[in-house]
């Protein structure tokens, strides 16, 4: 096995749509994870839904030929980030050393022009104070920031799990083994269609996925050179 | 470790987590109500340390499919719900729902302790009059109504009616009808020879035809469902593979499949029927060798649908697949004839074997040989609601169902409810039937709750799913078990002798007791302690080999006949919603904010119409229109739907609660109003058999739907509602 | 009556005047009072216990080597030592009677990270960070201290820039504190 560099490693997802189903149980899992609120009708219709995974399906086709096709969005982690340079306060930040977008809650101050330049549209803001009415606020995850109003916010990949892995890894001074950090989404989906691992590991699991002739990358065309690779639903023609 | 010092840890949790549990600011960055402040113990368990993550194992209860949870605790709190990866059912993974269930948890409008009359009472007034009930009630005149879990709890009832004399329990739930569990098990005894929940194995399948099965949305067991689909798809190199799915209404499943025919409503049982022929011709049998007697292209007029995609689709099961299999489901089981297109389906399934494929129909097996207590008919339904009209029923006892908003309102449970002197509810909400209950005696939610599941569908083999406490309660609730065992126990007499169980700890130990004779489970253990621990540790009890055995059928040449329907312009589809089912958990504010899959509304009911069918009618998106029913009528908000069959409008359930609390109440609305009464030749009820008048009501309310509005900025627009609706409708 | 122009404007500076003077008396009074040392449930004196008796920290913070959090002693770990020793201060007292109601002692921790800041107290001991390094001479204090080093991200940041080569860009990422 290569030697991996320890400096950097390189998460990537890889997402399979011909697994995805659409059932939403990521959408879900992400909230719960990651302390994401919830706002309510009135504001999700405005738009202001803050889900950091959303499922987006398409209409493919005329009756009575219609078909759907679903693709998880999140976050894509680009290495060149549309995102990182318009921050004038460097909330919005890439680490070197995981090779992700990292967005800093405390130095945020809502401008919202990440928001504004992400192709993606995987970023979501606190346009207010969300809260969880007691004893709601009982299962908040205490590895993650409670977000504030006025503060952007979006998938981190489950840096916490990340970190955590990380440690227990150098606790026991081990690398980190394919398949142990497995963010909340991954970790939930039952149809296995979320596979989240280290570029940096020649035998990984995202490796041997990425090779496979159905995978892109969404809107590569832009020079995101995203860290999500999607591998495309073929279906059957009758 | 004996039971009495695992409570005693429990309750140092509470001193420790839950009640001393004040929001603080802690740091100055955010409102109040958002943390929770750490306190130390006053005596650490060994297996906690500050800060670090407990995790126990246990079984999901949100619906009754019994998948294994493992729940990451945080200093007495729970914080994060996965699933066990060595559960047999669901392998690691959870649906949507189970992900929420902490929001059924922490939901701050549970009942909050016991009441009688809406007046809080302590739990020994609570014991009392439940004991006084019990002896003083001519057994003949108590009903219990339970819903399709936990099992521990049905079997102590059905020990206890046995006791008293009673009826025994009727399992009842708005999901086990619309899943049409009877005319399921039913159909499989008379194809299969076994009357039990088929499981359909779809993992390494090459075709799967869906007769509108809902699969991998609620159906019996959606995240069993989802592994199976996943590897089917991608899980063999070279492999792939295909679904094709018929239903009137492009549900989440019909999204995913390959071919979607939209076929007429209540020709599903034609159509099986018409492919298994083409199959058959595909492969050189000649008509009429053990083959339906049917006409494939009439039944393709008929049920509206191209022949030659059906002939296509027999090639290629004739030439292609190796494993073919045949699930019927959801709103075919609905029909009038959903018993006889069951059965038509399930033998398709059996005619594929007589012609040499692969199939895949498979019964988890009882533990034990013993099968959990089925579901109640339409007729058992139906007797009772006569009785309780009659001011036959004086006592009902009602736990882990809402009949007053799960029955359909047809049936006239609510009217009849009135009749009944003492109506008991041991809902963990004040749901709809709970506010209407003289004695309100508050469960405990199934994370705070022993208990066990037994698993009908989706394990490969016997299957016993255990529930523990992963938190100490967060409110002054009490397990229904418990309860009703210190009633018996008050009571006393032959009643106490022939229930004889202390406690509801101690009913579920002995119903496991059994199972330390077994040799062939993941665990063995003779002493009943180290058993019971090892029990609590694994999330419960299967056996280490796969005991799947694909079952073998006969095919039955059912005269499957046309489906009845009622007057009404356009057929209506009724369906769980995909990520609220039938709406018992409509208050937990993330499963209300998670899109639906096709359609991405959010918060509310909409009714899917096809564009043509709304241009016809002058319907435009977020139109408000009124549906209504010989039965009833609802108003929602119209979806325009690409995916729908122009004769034919769908409405989810799941909405449309008069309680259950601030996030369920006065949203939207439940369809079940527009059903009727009709069963469907299992005495399951025929809900697909209702047609309906649609008019515009000439208000709009604005859905809120993920499409199109995503991102800050997105072209989100809120528009209010021009005129109040009339009714029913939130503003 | 008209006002004229210099009575207007002397009024203005008065009232721009006071209130400057006010928030800045309100800030002097937030930051003097967030340097008092909290009241504690019960006076604990960390002087004699680390140097008469002579107990580590970990014996108490037990967790520090063990995970994130280094962890308030329970009222069973005091009263382990306690029940042997008759009460003479009020603290004693005290403390008997959290054990004899079966409570928890609501210590006030003075060493707090906020709401966004990632701390793990198990890399830092493991890596050979001696406590006082952080938290100052807590052993010698007779009252439970606030805290007696100023803890920003650039005292942080000060040694983790100061570290093997290959391990800097690692520590010093945002991610490596920010949650």
């Amino acid at each position: 096995m290569a030697e991996m560099d320890p400096q950097h490693t390189k998460w990537v997802m890889v997402i399979d749509l011909d697994r995805c189903n659409g059932c939403g149980a990521c959408v879900t899992a992400c909230a719960m994870e990651n302390n994401v609120a919830f706002t309510g009708e009135e504001e999700n219709a405005y738009g202001r839904g803050m889900h950091w995974l959303r499922i987006v399906r398409y209409w493919v086709g005329e009756w009575p030929n219609v078909q759907v096709r679903f693709m998880p969005m999140l976050c894509q982690q680009c290495s060149n980030a549309p995102c990182e340079p318009v921050c004038p306060v460097f909330a919005t930040m890439h680490s070197e050393a995981q090779e992700l977008n990292i967005q800093v809650y405390n130095r945020c101050i809502g401008t919202r022009y990440c928001a504004n330049n992400c192709p993606y549209i995987a970023r979501t803001f606190n346009w207010f104070d969300y809260e969880w009415p007691e004893p709601l606020n009982f299962h908040l995850n205490p590895d993650v920031t409670v977000r504030r109003r006025g503060i952007m916010e979006k998938c981190t990949f489950c840096i916490q799990r990340i970190r955590a892995a990380e440690e227990e890894a150098r606790m026991e001074g081990r690398p980190v083994r394919d398949g142990e950090v497995q963010p909340a989404c991954a970790q939930a989906c039952p149809t296995e269609a979320i596979v989240f691992g280290n570029w940096q590991d020649p035998n990984s699991k995202v490796r041997e996925l990425a090779e496979s002739q159905r995978g892109f990358r969404f809107l590569e065309e832009l020079g995101t050179e995203p860290k999500v690779i999607y591998l495309s639903s073929q279906k059957h023609e009758f | 470790m004996s039971q009495e010092q695992r409570l005693t840890r429990r309750d140092v949790l509470k001193l420790a987590g839950l009640g001393g549990a004040v929001a603080a600011v802690l740091s100055g960055c955010g409102p109040t109500a958002k943390y929770v402040r750490r306190q130390p113990y006053y005596d650490m368990p060994e297996y906690a340390r500050p800060g670090a993550s407990v995790y126990f194992a246990t079984t999901c209860r949100e619906c009754p499919a019994g998948c294994g949870l493992v729940v990451r605790t945080v200093e007495g709190r729970a914080i994060k719900i996965e699933g066990n990866p060595n559960h047999p059912v669901n392998k690691g993974a959870t649906c949507a729902r189970g992900q929420a269930a902490l929001e059924t948890l922490y939901n701050p409008d549970r009942a909050k302790g016991p009441t009688r009359q809406g007046k809080p009472i302590t739990w020994d007034e609570a014991i009392t009059a439940l004991a006084d009930l019990l002896q003083n009630t001519p057994p003949e005149s108590m009903a219990f109504l339970l819903g399709l879990a936990p099992d521990h709890l049905a079997e102590l009832v059905y020990e206890i009616t046995q006791a008293l004399g009673a009826p025994p329990p009727l399992r009842v739930g708005a999901l086990a009808f619309m899943e049409a569990r009877n005319t399921l098990a039913g159909a499989a005894e008379r194809v299969f020879g076994t009357k039990a929940l088929p499981t359909f194995d779809i993992a390494d399948a090459d075709l799967v035809l869906s007769f509108g099965a809902n699969f991998m949305e609620t159906w019996l067991s959606p995240v069993y469902y989802g592994k199976a689909y996943g590897a089917m798809r991608r899980g063999r190199p070279g492999r792939r593979g295909i679904l094709v799915h018929f239903e009137p209404r492009m549900s989440m499943t019909a999204a995913n499949a390959d071919l979607w025919l939209p076929i007429k409503p209540g020709t599903e049982g034609l159509v099986a029927q018409a492919l298994g022929y083409l199959v058959a011709e595909a492969m050189g049998r000649e008509p009429g060798e053990g083959l339906f007697q049917v006409d494939p292209a009439q039944i393709a007029q008929q049920a509206e649908v191209s022949l030659e995609k059906l002939e296509k689709v027999a090639r290629y099961i004739a030439n292609e697949a190796e494993k073919v299999v045949a699930i019927p489901g959801g709103v075919a089981l609905g029909q009038s004839n959903g018993f006889a297109i069951a059965q038509a389906v399930l033998s398709l399934n059996a005619l594929f074997q007589e012609l040499g494929k692969e199939t895949g129909v498979f019964f988890t097996p009882p533990v034990n040989g013993e099968a959990p207590l089925a579901p109640a008919t339409l007729a058992d339904i139906q007797d009772l609601i006569g009785r309780m009209q009659a001011g036959k029923v004086k006592v009902l006892f009602v736990h882990g169902v809402n009949p007053v908003y799960e029955f359909p309102p047809s049936w006239g449970f609510a009217e009849a409810l009135k009749k009944v002197g003492t109506v008991v509810s041991f809902a963990s909400f004040v749901d709809e039937t709970a506010a209407q209950a003289h004695l309100h005696l508050p469960d405990h939610t199934f994370l705070e709750s022993w208990g066990y599941q037994r698993v009908q569908v989706g394990a490969d083999r016997e299957t016993l799913s255990a529930f523990q406490p992963v938190v100490v309660p967060v409110f002054d609730t009490k397990a229904t078990a418990d309860v009703l065992l210190a009633a018996v126990q008050q009571v006393g007499g032959a009643l106490a002798e022939a229930v004889p169980y202390k406690n509801e700890v101690e009913f579920i130990q002995k119903k496991v007791a059994a199972l330390r004779e077994r040799t062939d489970g993941i665990y063995a253990h003779p002493h009943p302690q180290v058993f019971w621990n090892l029990f609590l540790q694994h999330g419960g009890w299967w056996t280490e080999q796969s005991q799947k055995e694909l079952a073998r059928g006969s095919v039955l040449n059912v005269q499957v006949g046309e489906a009845d329907f009622d007057q009404g312009d356009l057929y209506l589809v009724v369906f769980p919603h995909p990520i609220l089912a039938e709406g018992a958990s409509a208050n937990n504010p993330w499963l209300q904010e998670t899109p639906d899959p096709t359609t991405t509304v959010m918060w509310n009911t909409w009714v899917e119409v096809h564009p043509e069918t709304a241009a016809r009618l002058g319907l435009q998106n977020d139109d408000v229109v009124e549906i209504a029913s010989p039965y009833g009528a609802i108003q929602a908000v119209v979806y325009v739907y690409p995916g729908i069959r122009p004769d034919t409008l769908a409405v989810p359930m799941g909405q449309g609660h008069t309680a259950l609390g601030r996030w369920a109440r006065g949203r939207g609305a439940n369809p079940l109003a527009l059903l009727g009464p009709e069963a469907n030749g299992a005495s399951d009820p025929a809900f697909a058999r209702v047609r309906v008048r649609v008019r515009r009501l000439g208000t709009r309310r604005q859905l809120a739907r993920k499409e199109n509005v995503v991102g800050v900025y997105g072209d989100g627009r809120y528009e209010p509602v021009e005129a109040k609706a009339e009714s029913g409708m939130k503003e | 009556m008209q006002a004229t122009s210099s009575q207007v404007r002397k009024a203005v500076i008065t009232v721009v005047v006071l209130s400057v003077l006010g928030v800045l008396l309100v800030a002097a009074v937030g930051l003097y009072r967030s340097q008092q040392t909290p009241p504690q449930p019960l006076p604990f004196n960390h002087q004699v216990h680390v140097q008469k008796v002579g107990l580590s920290c970990l014996y108490c913070h037990s967790n520090a080597n063990k995970g994130q959090s280094a962890g308030m002693p329970t009222t069973q770990r005091c009263i382990a030592c306690h029940q042997q020793i008759e009460p003479t201060t009020e603290g004693e007292r005290i403390l008997r009677q959290y054990a004899e109601n079966e409570e928890s002692i609501p210590w006030v921790p003075v060493a707090i990270m906020p709401d966004f800041v990632y701390f793990s107290h198990q890399v830092h001991v493991n890596a050979n960070i001696s406590c006082e390094q952080c938290h100052g001479e807590v052993g010698q204090s007779t009252i439970a201290p606030s805290l007696t080093k100023k803890q920003n991200m650039g005292w942080c940041l000060a040694c983790h820039q100061n570290q093997p080569q290959e391990r800097v860009a690692r520590l010093t990422s945002c991610e490596a504190c920010h949650k």
